[in-house]
């Protein structure tokens, strides 16, 4: 199949589930025959088996959310949609052999597909100035699909690294003076104009870049997870948006949470109030970590929340399922 | 770190004192620290090294139409930062435009003025105008900003090397902000023609000979004829940075709103005899740019004691333990600070920002166009509302400033 017609075909794909979201259930058979069909050449067994995994626990994921709180959002004057069931995003892990780690993701609502890799800790030549005696410099490239980076690019780069410097171990040892340089192409999905906003292929970003990392086993004190958001002009909530509903929102917010909860990154652009903005972030939170559980030590929290169908649980999914083909001569033998 | 802080008020032993100055760049993060947190003997209040309150803005000033030769300009400074912008008005036609289709150009039948009328009513819910607009500003790029920062403003700087990525960052997100609060109305960059009505008869006697010079438009004149946009304004936005001392973005954006209040658009037609655009000489002709609303941007830096926290601890406490953590500490020693419209010395000590864009409708009530939070995770929610009240005082304080230049 050659890229265009892939990426016509994946349009229509998220169009269609963007229909079905909004107007109620269809029939899982379309969605497993979109998985197949638009994995693409990346695509391995693992990020299948994810992704069916993914998608076959998130409507019971989200009636456990509604029975375990219901009040939190429905006494808000706001109103939501909410999604019935959710079409998972598909990941896999190590596709490029050369580098020291890379990932593809695919974010099924936008359409867009990212292929990332990582080397770390790597060498940078000719780069006295940005090499820091004490820890690692951090360096993010996008290449656009069908173009060469601009100026979106640039300032899409600087919010990745601003939020990764923080994020990565750069005073391991071995990583001082020394460079990690996370490169994403976008190599499906629509372009991006000049001038456009890049929020929509943030989250995917975001998503790729953590699993390149965790691929290319760089030291990180947390790991992510992120929502992309809009707030269409009637005040709904749509969660996910597609780029249609993303296009005619009247606020679009992209929001990153760490594995423990703190808020890492924050975009939010349109005309919104801090209440609405409030009512989002506790949206995605929801979305990315599942909902909050009160006080419970840590590890029996992670037990209670089951954390599969949000978007870290996703993440760590995907991880496992790595591993698991990795070490499958270890563990068939046990 | 408080022995060396008292040592140059006690001047009686000079080998070992060491100037501020000495000891602000040789220690830079314990400097800006020993002026956050005082010590608890003496009742000083916690000050920035550059003497301001931590949540305190430069003094700014702002100047307007300071460029003789740009048909709008302002020169703003925040402190040390001082950024120049200059608008240049140019004339795209319509014929220039390959994508350009008659349909585009006489599907508004409505006059420029009762267009502008009915949006200022019915505000911006008029789906089908933010379309259009959307249509015209931003797949034509009629605003094209560009930030300068090689000029010298900095000594990271080099003049006359390649714009930075972070030159490139800012004029993406500049522009990307004057699309998203829909600042400019595309209705004041369009130049329309509306055809001479000519009642039937008229036009066949005219017709034959007319025929060669009149537009294609015309040849349809059943009722009154539609108008139709010949050509539109392009306005290069041109921002160059000649001082550089941290927040730049502020003043670029402050910089870019005065000199768009400033700016004012020659009076221009459609000649059809030369099948040109035309435009009046008089300066009683040109007409300001209607603006809507008024973003102010205010920036903000978070200044941590512990400056190896992140990467020293190796586990870093769960959000809620932290909160629980500030709340404890509350009263006594703050862990972090948020410091408004940091300077060049505080960036550099800084890896957490946020950036909050406020405007203000008439009744009063606080609109978020944009709030940024990026570099670190010690901002939780209650702090953004702090910086969303913050940033609506520096409001009023911008407003004023700009109303007066």
């Amino acid at each position: 199949m050659s890229e265009e017609a892939k990426l016509s075909h994946t349009l229509v794909v998220s169009d269609l589930s963007a229909k079905q979201r909004m107007w109620g259930p269809r029939s899982t058979k379309n969605r497993e025959s979109f998985f197949h069909d638009a994995a693409g050449p990346y695509a391995s067994p693992s990020s299948l088996r994810t992704t069916s995994k993914t998608d076959t626990r998130s409507p019971s994921r989200q009636s456990n959310s509604g029975q375990r709180k219901p009040t939190t959002w429905l006494s808000f004057p706001l109103e939501f949609s909410f999604s019935t069931t959710m079409v998972g995003p598909t990941a896999s892990l190590s596709n490029l052999s050369r580098a020291d780690g890379s990932a593809s993701f695919k974010c099924p609502t936008t359409g867009y597909k990212i292929l990332g890799s990582v080397n770390a800790p790597v060498e940078l030549p000719g780069r006295r100035d940005a090499l820091k005696p004490e820890e690692a410099t951090v360096e993010v490239f996008i290449k656009p699909g069908n173009t060469t980076a601009g100026v979106g690019e640039r300032y899409a780069e600087g919010i990745i690294r601003t939020m990764l410097q923080k994020l990565i171990l750069g005073r391991e040892r071995g990583f001082p003076r020394r460079g990690v340089v996370i490169t994403l192409a976008i190599v499906g999905g629509g372009a991006i104009a000049r001038g456009d906003s890049y929020l929509t292929l943030l989250p995917s970003l975001l998503h790729t870049s953590l699993l390149a990392l965790l691929s290319g086993a760089v030291p990180m004190s947390m790991t992510y997870s992120a929502a992309l958001m809009a707030v269409s002009k009637s005040n709904v909530i749509v969660s996910n948006p597609t780029l249609v509903e993303a296009k005619a929102a009247s606020s679009l917010h992209v929001l990153a949470f760490s594995s423990k909860g703190h808020l890492l990154l924050n975009e939010s652009q349109g005309r919104f109030d801090f209440d609405t903005w409030k009512t989002v972030q506790q949206r995605a939170h929801a979305l990315c970590r599942g909902v909050e559980l009160p006080e419970v030590d840590g590890d029996i929290a992670m037990e209670a929340q089951g954390d599969s169908g949000t978007a870290e649980g996703f993440v760590r999914e995907t991880v496992e399922d790595h591993l698991c083909r990795d070490y499958a001569w270890k563990i068939n033998t046990e | 770190m408080a022995t060396s802080a008292a040592a140059p008020a006690s001047s009686s032993r000079p080998a070992l004192s060491l100037p501020p100055s000495q000891f602000a760049r040789l220690q830079p993060h314990a400097y800006l620290l020993a002026h956050l947190s005082p010590p608890s003997t003496n009742n000083q209040p916690s000050i920035r090294a550059n003497g301001r309150a931590p949540t305190q803005f430069r003094v700014t000033s702002a100047n307007a139409g300071s460029l003789t030769h740009t048909n709008g300009s302002a020169v703003v400074r925040i402190g040390d930062t001082a950024a120049v912008c200059g608008v240049r008005a140019e004339l795209l036609h319509t014929e220039d435009i390959a994508s350009w289709s008659v349909s585009q150009a006489t599907s508004s039948n409505k006059s420029p003025r009762s267009a502008d009328q009915t949006e200022e009513l019915g505000e911006q819910d008029d789906n089908e105008t933010i379309e259009r607009e959307r249509a015209h500003i931003e797949d034509l790029n009629l605003l094209v900003p560009n930030l300068s920062l090689s000029t010298g403003c900095a000594p990271g700087f080099i003049p006359g090397s390649a714009p930075s990525s972070l030159a490139q960052s800012l004029s993406h997100q500049i522009l990307s902000l004057l699309h998203s609060t829909r600042l400019v109305r595309a209705d004041d960059l369009r130049i329309w023609y509306q055809p001479p009505s000519m009642g039937p008869e008229e036009l066949e006697r005219h017709n034959d000979e007319e025929q060669m010079d009149v537009d294609t438009a015309q040849n349809d004149p059943v009722e009154e004829s539609p108008r139709e946009i010949k050509a539109f304004w392009v306005l290069y936005i041109d921002i160059m940075i000649i001082s550089l001392a941290g927040n730049a973005f502020d003043a670029a954006w402050a910089a870019v709103l005065a000199a768009l209040r400033d700016t004012k658009l020659p009076k221009a037609w459609w000649d059809v005899d030369n099948e040109t655009v035309v435009c009046s000489d008089s300066i009683s002709d040109a007409r300001k740019l209607s603006l809507r609303g008024l973003p102010v941007a205010s920036s903000f830096a978070v200044f941590e004691a512990d400056a190896a926290a992140g990467w020293r601890a190796a586990v870093i406490p769960e959000a809620a333990e932290m909160k629980a953590q500030r709340l404890a500490r509350k009263g006594g020693v703050s862990e972090r600070w948020l410091l408004a419209d940091p300077d060049g010395y505080e960036e550099g000590l800084t890896q957490e920002r946020a950036c909050v864009v406020v405007d203000k409708d008439t009744d009063g009530k606080v609109i978020i166009l944009k709030m940024e939070k990026n570099g670190g995770w010690t901002i939780d929610t209650e702090d953004l509302q702090q910086l969303v009240d913050l940033s609506s005082q520096r409001w009023e304080e911008m407003k004023r400033i700009l109303d007066e230049c």
